[in-house]
C-alpha cells in the first residue's frame, strides 16, 4: 500500500503515490516510551507548535501564512499507544492543480520544514505568553473530561481496574506536570524529541516524491534513536469483582462494564476476537444492541469496545439507573450466551460483512489509509484490506467461543443521577 | 439523464427526474471502494403544520414524529433492516434535522442489492400499535440523554429563546411528553404526504457504474404505482427579528459555565444561489470578526476570556435563520461585552486583504471536502433543497466583495434581535 523508504536508524519513510484524492497529505510520529513528565510537555507543545514560528512568530502571521497557501492546515497532538508516548504533526493541503499559484507545492513543504526546524524559540526558550496561554488550555482539557459524561464514566472505570498501567494514564499528562513546564524546558524536551525519537514519516497524494525526500533531509539526520521495550499488559490478581456508583446531576445513567483478556492486538488470536466483539456488540445487529437495546427498550445506546492494545473490553450504555440490575443481568445472558455457542452462522456472516466494509470505507480515507497501515504493519507484512478481510472470513465459531471464554469480568461503574425514579 | 461537468472541481455529476417526481443525482468517484447513497425527503422537525396528500384541509401533528418516523422505518413485518444491511455487508444510518430526514448507506460490496434495499425499505412503510408504544420508551431515553447534554442545551437554549411560535424552537425529536401522542395514523399520514418520491432525493457517490445503476433505479420506481404531485402545502411562517427571551440562565453538573449569544436573522425565503450567497456571507462576516487570526480572538484566548471549546456558527433556511457565538468561560458578562464591542467596531476592523485571504482558505476547504463522499452527498443534498448547487461555492464565494459582508453585519447591530442563554454549575451540598 505504501513504498517504504527506511532513511536511518528510527526514521521511516511512506509515500503512496495516488491520484485518488484532491490534496496532498503528510502525517509526522515521533514516539517514545511513556513517561508522564515528557507527556505534559509535549501536549503543551503541541498547541505552542501550531500558534508560530520563527518566521511567522505571532498566531496572526503563521494562519495567515497558511491560509494565503489555500487553507492549509498543520495540526498538533499527541496521543498514546501501548507504551509509547505519540506527537503527531499532520498537514494536509489541496493538490496544487486547483489553485492558482505557481510553487504552491514548494511553499508548503518549506512551510512544514520551518515550523519543525525553526520553532518560535529566542534564547533557548519559547515564548512566554505562549506557553503560560497554551499550559491554561492543556489543564482546562484535562479539567473538561468531568462534563463530558460518558468519558468520565468510562475513565472512572479504567482507574478502577488499572490505576497504575499505561492504559490509565492521559496523553495529556497531568494538572501539576503541565503547571510545571517552563518555556526552557519546553525546548529541551522538544529537541530531545527531534533527536531521540523514532520518526516515520506517512505521505498521501499525487507529489513528486523527490520534492518530499529533499525536503525532510535536514530533519531525518543526525538520530540518537533508542528501541523503546515491547508492551506486555498488567494482568489483574484481583478475584472479586470491584462495583462503584457515583451520583451527577443526569437524567440517563451510564453504565460500564469492564473486562480483561489476554488476546492482544500482537495475538494470534486478535482476528477471532475482533469477530468476537462485532457479534458481542460492536454492531446494530449485534446481541447487546437487539436484546438490551430493541427487545428490551433498556437502554438507548449500548455497545461493546475492544481496547486492544491493553487487553481490556468494555461494555456501556445510556440506562435508566433504576433498571441497572436488569441491564447487567441481560449483558451476562449474552456473554454467557456467546461463550455456550448460542451464536448462529448468520451472526457470524454479518459481522464479517460488516469488519470487511468498515476496512474497506476507512481505507477510502487519507487519514484512514495512514493510521490502519501504521497500525497494522508490524503483525502484517503486506497489509491490504483483503489481508485482514481473508483472515476475518478464515475465523471459525469456535475460535469466536474461545476468544469469549478468555474475558474476565473485573469491574462495573455506574454514574447515575439524583431521582430515584428517574422521572421528572 | 443529465451530464454536468464540473470542471473547476474536475467531477462529473449524472442527473435525471423520473416520472413519478423523484430526483436521481449519481456522482461516480475513481480508485473509491465505497458507495455512499442518501434517500432523504424535504421533510423535518418544523413541519407539524401541512394539508396532507390529497385533502383539503391541514392538519397539526404531535411533535417529534418526522424523528420518530426516521425510528421506526427500520422495523419491518419481517424483522429490522439493520440486519438485511448487515448480512448484504453494508452499514446504514438515518438522521432527522429541522428540515429534512435522510437514510443512508454505505457499502463495499453488493452495491445493487443494498441500493434495492434502501429504496425498498424506505418505500415500505410498517407501523402498529405495538412497534409505535415500544418506541417511546427508547426515544424518551434519547431525549434525556441530549437533556443531559450541556453542549447541546446551550446550543438549543439560545434557540428556544429566540422563537416564539416558531417550530424550530422545538426539540427535533420532541419532548417526551409530545411524543405520547403519537400514533400509527399520524405516522401513516406524514408518511404519504413526504415520503412521496417528488418531495425525495436520491444521491449515489462513490465507486458505481452510472449507467447500470440508474437502470436499477428507473426499474424500481417504475414498478411504483405512483405519480410525479405537486409540493407540499406547508404552513410556516417566518417570525419577526424580536427574540421572545433576551436572556436566560439554567444550572447543570458542569465544571465551567458556558455562554452562547444567539442572533435572529431575516431568512427571506431565498433560494438558488442568493440562498448560497446570503450564507457565505453571513460565515465570512463573522470569519472576519471573531476567526482565529483576529484581534479579538487574539486578546480573549491570550486573556482567557475563551478557550478552545470558543466557536460560531450560522444556520439559514427558508422561514428561519440564526447565528450563535459561544464559548465557555469563567467571565460571561466580559465575554458579552466584548461580542458586542467587537460588532459595533465592524466597520473599522474589516479590511480587503483579510478578505480575499480568507476566501483563498475558504476555497482551499471546500475542495479538500470533495474527498468525502459523505460530504458531498449530504450536503449536496441541503442545496438542491434549497434550489442551488453544493459546486457553486467556488464560484460564489470568488463573486464576494467586503461591500456583501458589511451589509450582512448590519444584522449583528439591531437593537432586539439578539439573545444570551447560559448555563452556570450547579450548587453542591457540603
Amino acid at each position: 500500500m505504501f513504498k517504504h523508504y527506511p532513511i536511518s536508524s528510527g526514521v521511516d519513510l511512506y509515500i503512496r503515490p495516488t491520484q485518488q484524492f484532491k490534496t496532498v497529505t503528510i502525517l509526522m510520529q515521533w514516539d517514545r516510551e511513556f513517561d508522564e513528565i515528557s507527556a505534559a510537555h509535549r501536549a503543551v507543545l503541541s498547541n505552542v507548535l501550531q500558534d508560530s514560528n520563527e518566521r511567522y512568530p505571532t498566531y496572526a502571521k503563521y494562519k495567515n501564512k497558511l491560509d494565503e497557501l489555500y487553507g492549509s492546515t498543520l495540526i498538533t497532538d499527541v496521543s498514546k499507544r501501548e507504551n509509547k508516548h505519540r506527537f503527531l504533526l499532520f498537514s494536509e493541503t489541496v493538490h496544487e492543480r486547483f489553485v492558482r499559484s505557481e510553487n504552491h507545492f514548494a511553499e508548503w513543504l518549506t512551510f512544514l520544514a520551518e515550523t519543525i526546524q525553526r520553532p518560535n524559540v529566542k534564547d533557548g526558550k519559547f515564548d512566554e505568553a505562549t506557553v503560560r496561554r497554551e499550559k491554561r488550555s492543556i489543564v482546562e482539557r484535562i479539567q473538561s473530561i468531568y462534563d463530558d459524561k460518558d468519558r468520565y464514566a468510562y475513565r472512572q472505570l479504567i482507574q478502577m481496574m488499572r490505576p497504575d498501567d499505561y492504559v490509565a494514564k492521559s496523553r495529556l499528562g497531568t494538572e501539576e506536570l503541565v503547571q510545571a513546564v517552563t518555556p526552557a524546558s519546553l525546548v529541551e524536551q522538544y529537541e530531545a524529541m527531534l533527536k531521540e525519537d523514532k520518526l516515520t514519516i506517512y505521505v498521501v497524494g499525487d507529489i513528486d516524491e523527490q520534492l518530499i525526500i529533499d525536503t525532510f533531509r535536514p530533519i531525518i539526520q543526525q538520530r540518537e534513536y533508542e528501541e523503546i521495550p515491547t508492551y506486555a499488559p498488567t494482568v489483574s490478581t484481583c478475584v472479586e469483582i470491584q462495583e462503584k456508583e457515583e451520583t451527577n446531576a443526569i437524567r440517563q445513567g451510564k453504565l460500564n462494564i469492564g473486562y480483561s483478556t489476554p488476546i492482544t492486538l500482537h495475538d494470534e488470536r486478535f482476528a477471532a476476537m475482533q469477530v468476537a466483539n462485532g457479534i458481542l456488540g460492536g454492531f446494530a445487529h449485534s446481541k447487546l444492541f437487539q436484546n438490551v437495546r430493541e427487545k428490551e427498550s433498556m437502554a438507548y445506546t449500548i455497545s461493546s469496545s475492544y481496547i486492544s492494545q491493553y487487553g481490556l473490553l468494555t461494555i456501556s450504555g445510556g440506562i435508566d439507573w433504576n433498571e441497572k440490575d436488569k441491564v447487567i443481568r441481560l449483558i451476562n445472558e449474552q456473554i454467557a450466551m456467546m461463550q455456550s455457542g448460542d451464536i448462529s452462522e448468520l451472526e457470524l456472516e454479518q459481522t464479517k460483512a460488516l469488519l470487511a466494509n468498515s476496512i474497506r470505507s476507512a481505507l477510502d480515507t487519507v487519514r484512514g489509509q495512514m493510521v490502519l497501515f501504521d497500525q497494522y504493519k508490524e503483525d502484517y507484512a503486506n497489509f491490504s484490506a483483503q489481508a485482514l478481510i481473508k483472515r476475518w472470513n478464515a475465523v471459525t465459531k469456535e475460535e469466536v467461543i474461545a476468544a469469549i471464554q478468555t474475558l474476565k469480568k473485573e469491574a462495573i461503574f455506574l454514574l447515575k443521577g439524583e431521582r430515584e425514579d428517574g422521572e421528572d | 439523464m443529465e451530464k454536468i461537468e464540473l470542471q473547476a472541481v474536475e467531477e462529473t455529476l449524472y442527473k435525471e427526474v423520473l416520472p413519478n417526481g423523484l430526483t436521481v443525482y449519481i456522482l461516480p468517484k475513481k480508485e473509491y471502494s465505497k458507495t455512499y447513497a442518501t434517500y432523504t425527503t424535504k421533510y423535518g422537525s418544523i413541519d407539524r403544520m401541512f394539508t396532507p396528500l390529497h385533502a383539503k384541509e391541514p392538519i397539526v401533528v404531535p411533535d417529534g414524529i418526522a424523528h420518530f418516523l426516521e425510528h421506526k422505518m427500520f422495523e419491518k413485518e419481517e424483522g429490522d433492516i439493520f440486519h438485511t444491511f448487515s448480512q448484504q455487508g453494508a452499514s446504514v444510518n438515518a438522521y432527522t434535522s429541522f428540515t429534512r430526514t435522510a437514510y443512508l448507506f454505505s457499502a463495499t460490496s453488493n452495491v445493487e442489492k443494498n441500493m434495492t434495499t434502501l429504496l425498498d425499505f424506505v418505500q415500505a412503510p410498517y407501523f402498529t400499535e405495538e412497534t409505535v408504544e415500544k418506541e417511546k420508551g427508547i426515544i424518551a431515553q434519547e431525549i434525556m440523554m441530549y437533556d443531559d447534554s450541556p453542549d447541546w442545551r446551550i446550543y438549543f437554549g439560545a434557540v428556544e429563546n429566540m422563537y416564539r411560535k416558531h417550530p424550530v424552537r422545538i426539540d427535533i425529536a420532541g419532548t417526551v411528553e409530545s411524543i405520547q401522542e403519537i400514533t400509527k395514523d399520524h405516522l401513516y399520514t406524514c408518511y404519504e404526504t413526504f415520503y412521496h418520491p417528488s418531495n425525495m432525493l436520491l444521491f449515489v457517490v462513490g465507486a458505481v457504474d452510472v449507467e447500470p445503476m440508474m437502470q436499477l433505479i428507473r426499474n424500481n420506481q417504475g414498478a411504483r404505482e405512483l405519480t410525479n404531485e405537486p409540493n407540499v402545502e406547508r404552513f410556516i411562517e417566518e417570525e419577526d427579528l424580536t427574540v421572545q427571551v433576551k436572556e436566560r440562565t439554567i444550572a447543570m453538573d458542569v465544571f465551567k459555565p458556558k455562554v452562547n449569544v444567539g442572533f435572529k436573522l431575516p431568512a427571506g425565503q431565498l433560494k438558488g444561489q442568493a440562498f448560497l450567497k446570503r450564507e457565505l456571507i453571513y460565515e465570512l462576516g463573522l470569519d472576519l470578526l471573531f476567526g482565529t487570526t483576529t484581534p479579538f480572538y487574539e486578546k480573549a484566548y491570550d486573556e482567557g476570556l475563551i478557550d478552545e471549546s470558543f466557536g460560531y456558527d450560522v444556520t439559514l433556511e427558508s422561514t428561519f435563520a440564526f447565528a450563535t457565538i459561544s464559548t465557555d468561560t469563567f467571565e460571561a458578562e466580559r465575554f458579552r461585552e466584548v461580542v458586542r464591542e467587537t460588532f459595533e467596531r465592524r466597520n473599522e476592523l474589516l479590511e480587503a486583504e483579510a478578505l480575499e485571504r480568507l476566501i483563498k482558505r475558504k476555497i482551499g476547504l471546500f475542495i479538500r471536502s470533495l474527498n468525502s463522499p459523505e460530504f458531498i452527498a449530504n450536503q449536496f443534498t441541503n442545496y438542491a433543497f434549497h434550489d442551488t448547487m453544493l459546486f457553486d461555492h467556488v464560484e460564489v464565494y470568488r463573486s464576494i466583495t467586503l461591500e456583501d459582508v458589511k451589509e450582512g453585519l448590519e444584522w449583528f447591530v439591531q437593537s432586539n434581535n439578539s439573545t444570551v442563554m447560559q448555563i452556570v454549575p450547579m450548587e453542591k451540598e457540603a
